[in-house]
């Protein structure tokens, strides 16, 4: 692993550079909301922010979709978009890192999911966490604020500098050729580092009670515990939406006269609609069986299925439900719970 | 505001009631100044419930969030009364959905709180963030924050919700029981309106353009609002398919203005789907431009009246907007 320093000054240089070989998506500040978008400029982006609201799922499992374009005159045709875009993807946090981890087992399947071509073609520049929020909790579920697992370049704000460390393959090809920006990490920036990682360790209030979580929700399914949270559940999608784990999908055509697309779009697991059938029949009636759903999909099926919970502790879904209904208190009480 | 111990008596003797099934109320949140939406089926759970500047939620939206499901055989329907906590915006709301038919009178237990203003959670946490729990009450004009062993005091008006510095009716117009002292209501003047309404149509667009842009389509706005209860929602009917489910500016600019219009003479101005919007969309802005129109031109406010605007005519009605 190198590790090396580069000036913050310097930072935008490195930015302006990448811009020639990649498409780069950084965070950026729309209003007070920090959200990934395509950047032109390195003056665009920010790295003061404490995390996006939006996750970093949505540039390669993008809200919309294009999957392919139709059109008739005398015949019909269609247009698969050619997806061969080299993406640096900048300023992703360990949490939505390792959210892409969870994703890789949803999407990379025998068939080809626009996903994966993404996957592939995205270098990861991960930013380690100062300052986590209020309601983060990634080391309860196998993260933490300076993990650099899931990143293929991670960078650290040390003060006047960033500490970085070009981990993968792919990361040091991004870093080829622009020796001329860093110097070579010394003991004192390492322990100002590990300082800060202690610092932001210390920062994290809130635990989430993990410990036989698969085996504590095994015996509680018909418990009356869920229609209790569902009933302050207001049904929107907030809190899917916010996740870097959900997955949810629509397929449907948009089109108009002789053209149209089939597009993909995120779905909702708390909707109604989701589950409905064609007959009407529905199997998840009720908010309580979609509540339900949701905590057994990322606490018990996930890790059935994949050894690993698709949850990654990011505290989304904590800090935008408009109710306050608190996936580290839903799972945590499950302790108490009648079954 | 009101006395916690009187509130809970009473409510106490609501929920006991025999053709009552629950009371609606607010309870402490899980973290920071969140309050969370109680519901309270026993007089013991009503020994959580709080009322404080935090309770932001207009819980006007829970009757129709209550799911029936296809009732089994000798199975009757359970018809017994909600109880709901209402401050002035919320008593309003239920008072809209009366008259709209939406709810029978006789479906809810009203109890009025007179209200001084609710927090915006975004104000506060910008002042005292990073807290795992924190306090408040009102005192002398002044919101006192007790928090981790601090205690800050900030002039109300730095923290209010922007709607509630200019409510004209704080006080419950609806209700069975009111507990506490009538308070003084505000003027709206629509200043924020206004300042909208002299700009260019280039410059309005410029404006909305970026808000809307980054609307992510979750419907927390539609799913918070107690006026937003049509059985099927116009987004979520496939064929026709009125909005598309693409989430593009064109698609979430279509949303935006429709449920506002659809909320023309309906909104009752509580500024909950503002709250919901995890994406900081000032959707209120919308909905009090309708507001600030339909009590110019029918001198009309929205839960306050006899009947919806939509369904009476007067002969003096302005009709300029008639070609």
């Amino acid at each position: 692993m190198e590790e090396m320093i580069i000036r913050k000054e310097k930072f935008h240089d490195l930015v302006e550079r990448a811009l020639k070989e990649y498409t780069v998506v950084a965070p950026v500040d729309n209003e007070g909301v920090v959200l990934f978008r395509r950047i032109a400029t390195p003056s665009e982006l920010t790295l003061e922010f404490s995390n996006t609201k939006i996750p970093a799922k949505s540039i390669l499992f993008q809200q919309t979709e294009t999957l392919f374009t139709f059109s008739q005159r005398e015949s019909v045709t269609i247009d698969v978009p050619e997806d061969s875009e080299k993406v640096l993807l900048l300023g992703i946090r360990p949490c939505d890192a390792q959210s892409l981890a969870v994703l890789d087992h949803v999407f990379a399947g025998e068939l080809e999911d626009p996903y994966v071509k993404k996957r592939e073609n995205t270098v990861l520049i991960g930013l380690s966490c100062l300052a986590p929020e209020i309601n983060c909790f990634c080391t309860s579920v196998g993260g933490s604020p300076f993990s650099a697992e899931y990143t293929d370049i991670q960078l650290t704000d040390i003060g006047e500098n960033y500490y970085i460390e070009a981990k993968t393959d792919k990361g040091k090809k991004v870093l080829d050729g622009m020796s001329d920006l860093f110097r070579p990490a010394t003991e004192e920036d390492t322990e100002k580092k590990k300082e800060l990682e202690k610092k932001a360790l210390d920062a994290m209030k809130r635990r989430m009670d993990t410990d036989d979580i698969v085996d504590r929700l095994e015996n509680m399914f018909e418990s009356s515990y869920w229609r209790k949270i569902a009933l302050k559940c207001l049904g929107c999608a907030a809190c899917t939406y916010a996740c870097p784990t959900c997955h949810c999908f629509d397929m449907l055509d948009e089109s108009a006269v002789a053209r149209g697309a089939r597009v993909r779009v995120w779905d909702s697991c708390m909707y109604p609609e989701y589950t409905r059938q064609a007959s009407g029949y529905n199997p998840r009636p009720e908010r309580m069986n979609r509540i339900r759903n949701r905590v057994y999909h990322k606490f018990n099926y996930y890790p059935k299925n994949w050894d690993i919970i698709a949850c990654v502790g990011c505290g989304r879904c904590i800090s935008v439900c408009p109710v306050n209904i608190d996936i580290i208190d839903v799972i945590n009480r499950t302790c108490e719970a009648e079954p | 505001m009101a006395n916690i111990d009187e509130l809970r008596r009473i409510v106490k003797e609501i929920v006991d009631r025999e053709d009552v099934k629950y009371v609606i109320g607010y309870e402490k949140g899980t973290y920071g100044f969140r309050v969370s939406p109680s519901f309270a089926f026993t007089p013991e759970d009503v020994e959580k419930f709080i009322f404080s500047p935090l309770c932001v939620h207009n819980l006007a939206v829970y009757p129709h969030l209550e799911e029936k499901l296809p009732l089994k055989r000798n199975e009757k329907e359970d018809t017994r009364k909600i109880g709901i906590i209402v401050k002035g915006c919320d008593s309003r709301a239920v008072a809209q959905i009366i008259q709209e038919k939406g709810l029978d009178r006789e479906d809810v237990v009203l109890i009025g709180v007179p209200c001084t203003g609710v927090i915006d959670l975004k104000k506060i946490n910008a002042r005292c963030p990073h807290l795992m729990y924190g306090e408040v009450r009102e005192e002398n004009g002044n919101f006192i924050i007790t928090a981790e062993g601090d205690t800050h005091r900030i002039p109300k008006e730095e923290l209010l919700c922007d709607v509630c510095t200019q409510c004209e009716n704080p006080n419950p117009i609806l209700y069975d029981v009111l507990i506490g002292e009538e308070v003084e209501s505000k003027k709206e003047d629509y200043q924020k309106v206004k300042t909208l309404e002299k700009k260019s149509l280039e410059e309005k667009w410029k404006y909305w353009e970026k808000k809307f842009d980054r609307c992510i389509r979750c419907y927390a706005c539609r799913n918070g609002c107690p006026l937003c209860y049509c059985e099927e929602c116009m987004v979520d009917n496939l064929s026709p398919q009125w909005v598309r489910r693409s989430v593009t500016i064109s698609e979430n600019t279509a949303w935006n203005i429709m449920r506002a219009y659809h909320l023309a003479g309906r909104c009752v101005g509580c500024g909950q789907c503002e709250r919901a919007c995890p994406m900081d969309i000032p959707l209120m802005e919308l909905n009090k431009k309708l507001e600030k129109d339909v009590k110019e031109l029918f001198d009309y406010q929205a839960g306050t009246e006899e009947e919806p605007v939509l369904a009476v005519f007067s002969p003096d009605d302005p009709e300029e907007f008639v070609l």
